[in-house]
């Protein structure tokens, strides 16, 4: 279960891309504003084969969730609000798992939307962050601070790259299994959500 | 006489001595509550087990530090929880939870992982819809969440474990776990989580001091170094101790000011205090030697038996205000003549009172049959002191400052008497009749023991708060599973858990904890690994290992594992608190708790509930409503006994035609007083019935005073009964502004009862002029 929380922490990361461009944009995301586009994941897990890898477009929407639709291999989407998590199979519910199921998930949102505003200290509570200025860009790598917090034992290093937002996310276990993130054709929005999108966040917060 | 005295004096000493010997012996006053309920249950074992699962619900408190500052929250929260451990109050003090709680669970869990299912995939495979499964785990692998790595995949290919313990049940939803602590914010403050199982018992008045003294200081230490903390409380002992500080804080305000009021009047009326001391010596003797009968036979009191036994001793300062205003009729010289003249009466009203008293006996509350031993012991122990010291002691002459005070007092006899009252007399009964009748309609009966209690608003006010930010849910609700071994108890639970799911669907219940939630029965681990085996394995893992690309596929444990027992679960387990559900064994049966949780409709579950056979749903508080209202309905069949019993006596005295007239006050006082106190909106309870006995003796008294009294010596009858009824005001009257129900619906019921048996007891009186006696009877 506590595995959950790299991945999310990943996820939290990846939303944060707005934030993280500040040096060159200095315009986070905005009020009513959100973020889409397009990712491509490897996850490469030690005993197996080959890497799994996955495709599909995501949203972020500040104040109302996140959502992570898989295009390939599997079609499904995973709705992810305050109120939980909601994984929508072929179009229809597989699992539901309320917010107080999921403890990392408060310790989620206050980094994300601490790092939204420009307040990262939620993070540095967990992580040591190491910020460099690269040719075209920006990197960031966190490590965990406390060795004997579950995340440390998940967790070797987080290392995002980014330009006008974040471009990719690598993150490494101490188990030799790792990950690698990449965003795509990303762009900010204000137009009002698609009906269908509504509906998907209306399931997660009934 | 003078030996009579001389016996009497040493007897009184005796009981005196004996009382001194047994205190410096080290006898203590019982204090639990409890211990004043008679045992409801007979059967033993279910008895034991009930008050097992009383006390561990009783003794646990829950605590939720919180602060706008997370940092302050968690220092407060760490030193509340080490201050606690610290005081020797609690049994265990729970804090800070393990990081790794749960992967720990986790790996005591991993051997059995087939065996265990939540009930939705026990019901996908059982409906063939495996592939469901397979769909959300590959979902979940590939997905941004994924929580496997190769080693788990290979192992628990289907996730099915993580599933699992996802779907724990949790009593406290809304906590999670924050660097080992469980918190949880609710708008700008951040509350954590301390509980505490308390050593004592929360009822035990001494305990209830200790602890809050004792937490008292701890919250106050923590708001000297956090002035802006919260502090949110909940546990029996709590309720129990703001209510105890009620009760005594409004004894002492009463006390004093029937006592006070008490030494005024009797100043007042006799300006002397020689008869305050003689009283005094009648109460007090009284009450030594009810105390020393009642140790002698019970080997131990009640503190409130004692403070309601006293109570009802106080009535003999009615007998001896009988006799001390007859100091005020000049015709008697002597204290002998006085004691002569007013000895018929009293002695009658002494009879009838403690046949009174003793028909409390019938009642099976142990805390009233120590009132009935008490208070009957007590009574007649006040009239030998009376009968045989008053008059010794009381030498004085009749007192001559009456004569406005006895005209004052024989008004109302008068008002009864005189043709010229007539009409204002009609008036009054008339009026009395039309409130009672209206009263009638408006009679309501109470038993729930829930709207007795006068629970702190403050406390709980809290205790919604806490219950709002946590997700727990409120219960006193259980259900015992009895079955032959432990494995037969966990499968009566599981037959159980589907019937409290369909109340959850019907709405008749929030939730629920039982063992087997956690730890099936083996019989249902091996039919779920066979599911697993056969529905989920066998059609799906190939195709599976190849998508995911599992080369060495070592297919999952074949060979039974064995299966999860609670024994897998350690002391310092986050489940731990399952083992409180085993309860003690006993002859040769193995007996589970389930908690319920928002009972809503108990009806439902018991029916659902109690088809299974081994399980009984149990309901304390109900218990005790349904208590309440069988006893309130014996105590007025203990009314009409008593009254059944005083009969043969007033027969005996007055004869068929003399009797009718005495029976006028204490029939209006009893029958009219219940709808007259209706009409404040006070419902009918077991505590009004109990007030009806004590208003039924009294009622008798003035009955039996005014008739046994001759027409000379009326006015000096009448202060005498004016200044018991002030009396019995001041003492029991005064109950009736308290803000304890039961005390309340007493006093109010006795203050009633007393003024109607007060204001029609002239009417007993012999005719002295042409008034027909049965004028009004009606």
């Amino acid at each position: 279960m506590i595995k959950r929380l790299a991945p999310m922490l990943l996820l939290g990361i990846a939303a944060l891309s707005a934030a993280l461009a500040q040096p060159r944009e200095a315009q986070p995301l905005r009020p009513g504003e959100r973020l889409e586009g397009r990712f491509v994941e490897e996850r490469h897990l030690t005993g197996l084969s080959a890497p799994l890898n996955s495709t599909g477009r995501f949203m972020l929407v500040p104040g109302t969730g996140l959502l992570w639709r898989s295009e390939t291999p599997f079609d499904t989407v995973l709705v992810i609000t305050p109120k939980g998590i909601v994984q929508m199979v072929n179009g229809s519910e597989a699992q539901r798992l309320p917010a107080a199921r999921l403890p990392f998930l408060a310790g989620f949102y206050d980094m994300l939307s601490g790092a939204l505003g420009g307040d990262w200290s939620a993070v540095a509570r967990d992580f040591t962050m190491d910020r460099r200025a690269e040719t075209g860009g920006w990197s960031l790598v966190l490590t965990p601070l406390h060795a004997d917090d579950p995340a440390a034992t998940q967790l070797q290093s987080i290392t995002i790259t980014g330009s006008d937002f974040v471009d990719a996310v690598e993150i490494h276990r101490p188990n030799g299994d790792w990950e690698r993130l990449a965003f795509l054709d990303q762009k900010r929005s204000s137009a009002p959500l698609a009906p269908e999108d509504r509906r998907l966040f209306d399931t997660a917060d009934p | 006489m003078k030996w009579a005295a001389l016996a009497w004096l040493a007897l009184v000493l005796a009981a005196g001595a004996y009382l001194a010997w047994q205190f410096l012996g080290g006898i203590a006053l019982q204090t639990d509550l409890m211990a004043l309920l008679p045992q409801v249950e007979h059967d033993i074992t279910v008895q034991k087990a009930k008050d097992e699962v009383a006390a561990l619900l009783n003794r646990r408190i829950v605590l939720l530090v919180g602060n706008r500052s997370r940092e302050r929250a968690r220092i407060a929260g760490a030193e509340l929880a080490a201050a606690l451990q610290q005081s020797g109050l609690a049994e265990s003090v729970t804090y800070a939870v393990p990081t790794d709680g749960l992967r720990r669970i986790g790996e005591a869990f991993f051997p059995y992982r087939f065996g265990l299912l939540t009930e939705g995939d026990r019901a996908r495979l059982q409906q063939g819809r495996g592939q469901e499964i397979v769909a959300r785990t590959l979902a979940s692998v590939f997905g941004p969440l994924g929580i496997a790595d190769g080693a788990l995949l290979r192992r628990d290919p289907f996730l099915l474990l993580p599933t699992y313990l996802a779907h724990l049940p949790q009593p406290m939803p809304l906590l999670v776990p924050d660097e080992g602590v469980l918190s949880v914010s609710d708008g700008p403050l951040t509350y954590v989580l301390v509980t505490a199982q308390l050593n004592g018992d929360p009822f035990a008045l001494a305990f209830q001091d200790r602890f809050i003294a004792g937490f008292d200081a701890i919250e106050q230490r923590l708001r000297q170094a956090t002035p802006d903390l919260r502090l949110l409380r909940l546990g029996a002992v709590f309720y129990a101790q703001a209510g105890a500080a009620v009760a005594n804080r409004e004894t002492s305000v009463i006390s004093i000011v029937s006592f006070v009021g008490t030494i005024l009047l009797v100043l007042a009326v006799f300006r002397a205090l020689r008869p305050l001391w003689l009283t005094l010596l009648a109460i007090g003797s009284g009450v030594v030697c009810a105390f020393a009968a009642c140790l002698w036979l019970f080997g131990g009191l009640h503190v409130i038996a004692l403070l309601f036994g006293v109570s009802l001793i106080g009535i003999s300062l009615d007998y001896c205000l009988q006799y001390l205003s007859a100091r005020f009729n000049p015709a008697d010289a002597t204290p002998e003549r006085r004691l002569y003249r007013v000895l018929p009466g009293i002695t009658l009203g002494i009879a009838t009172t403690l046949i009174g008293y003793v028909t409390l006996l019938l009642a099976p509350f142990p805390g009233l049959r120590q009132v009935a031993v008490f208070s009957a012991v007590g009574l007649a122990a006040s009239f030998i002191t009376l009968l045989i010291w008053l008059p010794m002691l009381d030498s004085s002459r009749p007192l001559s400052h009456g004569r406005r005070l006895l005209v004052a007092a024989g008004w109302l006899w008068r008002f009864w008497e005189r043709p010229g009252y007539r009409r204002p007399r009609v008036l009054l009964v008339a009026m009395v009749l039309v409130l009672a009748l209206v009263g009638m309609f408006r009679l309501t009966v109470e038993d729930d023991v829930r709207r007795l209690q006068a629970l702190s608003p403050e406390l709980r006010a809290q205790e919604s708060a806490l219950r709002r930010i946590t997700g727990l849910a409120g219960g006193t609700e259980f259900i015992l599973v009895r079955a032959a071994d432990a494995d037969g108890a966990l499968q009566t639970e599981e037959a159980l858990l589907d019937r409290l799911e369909q109340a959850k669907a019907e709405g008749a219940i929030a939730g629920f904890q039982a063992i087997a939630q956690v730890v099936p029965s083996v019989a249902r681990q091996r039919e779920n690994r066979a599911l697993v085996h056969d529905r989920l394995i066998a059609p799906f893992l190939a195709a599976y290992d190849r998508q995911l690309g599992i080369a060495d596929g070592d297919a999952p444990d074949r060979a039974a594992p064995g299966d999860l027992t609670l024994a897998a679960i350690t002391p310092d387990s986050p489940l731990s608190f399952l083992h409180q559900l085993v309860l003690a064994p006993g002859a040769g049966m193995v007996t589970h708790a389930v908690l319920l949780s928002g009972v809503t409709r108990l009806d439902t579950i018991s029916r659902l509930a109690e088809a299974v056979p081994g399980v009984r749903v149990v309901d304390p508080a109900g218990d005790i409503t349904r208590l309440l209202g069988q006893y309130r309905r014996r105590a007025v069949l203990l009314i009409a006994v008593s009254a059944a019993l005083m009969l043969p006596v007033i027969l005996w005295r007055y004869g068929p035609r003399g009797t009718v007239p005495v029976l006028i006050p204490p029939a209006i006082a009893v029958l009219l007083a219940p709808p007259l106190v209706a009409l404040a909106g006070v419902p009918f309870t077991f505590f009004n019935a109990m007030a009806l006995v004590l208003v039924l003796s009294m009622a008798f008294d003035y009955a039996v005073f005014c008739r046994e009294t001759d027409p000379d010596h009326r006015p000096v009858t009448m202060l005498g009964v004016w200044l018991a009824m002030v009396t019995t005001l001041l003492s029991f009257g005064l109950l009736g502004l308290s803000r304890v129900f039961a005390v309340h619906a007493f006093g109010l019921t006795l203050i009633v009862g007393t003024l109607l048996a007060f204001v029609v007891s002239p009417v007993t009186g012999e005719s002295a002029g042409n008034r027909p006696k049965m004028q009004h009877k009606d």
